[in-house]
């Protein structure tokens, strides 16, 4: 994989997505939104303000690396030029490295928003510079769990499936998460299931990161176990899949 | 090296079967450096299966392909050849600069594409995103980038589909030159008179098995069959050993043997008027043959 491929692959995904307002707008302004409508307002201000504004700026990462990668995912299996690509020379994972890039750039970009307007709107006032950086650092970092597990569901849905599944499967997560609001809040039995998800998981670490205690483990395993699943479904979905394309 | 294997197509013993059905059975190919192969058969004979096979998009169940020794699909055989996206297949916010700046890039050595855009009458829509362009134009962007950087073999599917008719003899000249200059070209078509206009070779596929195969030249050679074309005066039929078939005002008739048939026309005094022998077009040529070489 050359540089020089890569750069012209990123030319081209950011080319195609940022000409698609319609398809980037409300992607990234859509987290920022529902955290304006419910977080920051429900949250008040103190700790909790810290910890709604956190759990949205995941909830923005997740919604673009798990939602929109997942419905991409099973648009391209049909996608003609996405095939020619495959034919070109050069590294085939480019293309891939590439798109993942983007997804991640779309996600900076949307936790970003979340972030600013919890400054600005939410009065969020965080112990020190540091928690900020540690904020942005776990978000990033729970874009590529997330992205995997958008793969995962792209590569086994059908095209039309897609989207409605993935907001099937996305929306009870952040709810079972806590994403939307405290876990403590959850009713017992969805609090019994919620310390299992990914979402919470990854809302676990924001917040830890948030207050700078180390990372809780057990939430690195639960999410690490989410993410092995999520590669071993996408691993034998493609492999499923070549033999349909090229088998 | 064995010279078989540095050919830029050898395909032996091919087989692909999707279920119950044998989309492709036993199909052999090769193609040489300087050679234009002709893919033809009816809809639904295998064609696009065999091509994809060639290509690295689908595996053979049986048998091998190499391009150029390689493997299809590996990134050496990836290397030298050129593609076509099928129609219809471009991200439509892209302008035809930036497709084709991007396939360039993704050569080893970055290639300059200005000939293409001049050979495809390219230069007018170069920088115009192509969520507006027509077929035509869609199918010349798609060509362009099968020619880009000169490949050693270039796979064409039904290249001309679409394409008005200057734009069809500008391709046949590209592919010619591309040919001549030692190029090796894979093309399926509808239009008989593209593949005679590139092709040296054809084979013919139906049902998934070669049914024919050969030059052009020898395909001609082997059929000295005319059809001749004549008028009568009104109310005159033609002889039944003629076997002539009505066409509007004219008959026609295809013979194996146009000068004994003339001959015997002139001796029973048969009033014909505005008489044209000429030679079968090939699909003609190849309608005839084909029975007879079925089993």
């Amino acid at each position: 994989m050359t540089a020089r491929q890569l750069v012209a692959e990123l030319r081209l995904v950011l080319r195609v997505l940022l000409r698609q307002p319609g398809f980037w707008v409300p992607t990234v302004l859509f987290p920022a939104m529902l955290y304006a409508f419910f977080g920051a307002g429900l949250a008040g201000t103190g700790p909790a303000a810290g910890y709604a504004m956190a759990s949205f700026a995941i909830y923005a990462v997740l919604g673009v690396g798990f939602y929109q990668f997942g419905v991409t995912v099973a648009q391209d299996r049909a996608d003609p030029f996405i095939r020619w690509q495959r034919l070109l020379p050069g590294s085939a994972v480019a293309p891939w490295v590439a798109r993942v890039a983007a997804g991640i750039g779309f996600s900076a970009v949307a936790m970003a928003l979340v972030l600013l307007l919890g400054k600005v709107l939410g009065g969020v006032v965080l112990s020190d510079a540091g928690a900020w950086l540690r904020l942005v650092a776990i978000a990033l970092m729970a874009a590529l769990p997330a992205t995997l597990m958008g793969t995962a569901l792209g590569s086994l849905a059908s095209e039309r499936a897609a989207a409605p599944l993935a907001n099937l499967v996305f929306l009870p997560l952040a709810y079972l998460g806590g994403l939307w609001m405290p876990p403590q809040l959850l009713p017992e039995t969805v609090a019994a299931i919620s310390v299992w998800t990914p979402t919470r998981a990854m809302g676990e670490l924001a917040w830890a990161a948030l207050d700078g205690r180390s990372l809780p483990e057990r939430y690195l395993a639960v999410l690490a176990v989410w993410t092995a699943i999520a590669a071993l479904i996408t691993w034998l979905a493609q492999t499923r899949q070549s033999k349909v394309d090229f088998g | 090296m064995n010279a078989s294997l540095d050919r830029p197509v050898e395909a032996n013993g091919l087989g692909k079967r999707f279920g119950a059905v044998t989309a492709i059975d036993r199909l052999s190919l090769h193609l040489e450096r300087g050679e234009a192969l002709g893919l033809l058969g009816p809809n639904g004979a295998g064609k696009s299966t065999a091509l994809a096979m060639l290509m690295g998009l689908r595996a053979p169940d049986t048998g091998e392909v190499r391009l150029f020794g390689h493997r299809p699909a590996s990134a050496a055989a990836r290397a030298m050849m050129g593609v076509t996206p099928q129609a219809a297949g471009f991200p439509e916010q892209l302008t035809p600069r930036e497709v084709l700046a991007y396939a360039s890039a993704r050569r080893a050595e970055r290639v300059p594409f200005d000939d293409v855009v001049a050979a495809f009458g390219l230069a007018p829509l170069i920088d115009r995103r192509m969520a507006g362009f027509s077929g035509g134009e869609v199918r010349r962007v798609a060509l362009a980038l099968a020619f880009l950087g000169r490949p050693g073999l270039v796979f064409l599917d039904e290249p001309t589909a679409g394409l008005d008719a200057e734009a069809q003899q500008a391709f046949r000249a590209i592919a010619r030159d591309y040919v001549v200059e030692g190029g090796a070209l894979v093309l399926t078509s509808h239009h008989w008179d593209e593949i005679e206009a590139v092709c040296d070779r054809i084979t013919m596929i139906d049902k998934g098995r070669k049914v024919m195969d050969g030059t052009l030249a020898d395909i001609r050679a082997r059929m000295q069959a005319r059809r001749i074309s004549f008028a009568l005066p009104e109310g005159q039929r033609p002889p039944d050993w003629l076997q002539a078939a009505r066409h509007g005002d004219h008959w026609h008739i295809e013979s194996d043997d146009s000068d004994a048939c003339l001959r015997r026309m002139v001796e029973e005094g048969i009033g014909f008027s505005g008489l044209t022998i000429e030679p079968l077009a090939l699909q003609d040529i190849i309608a005839r043959i084909r029975p007879e070489e079925r089993p």
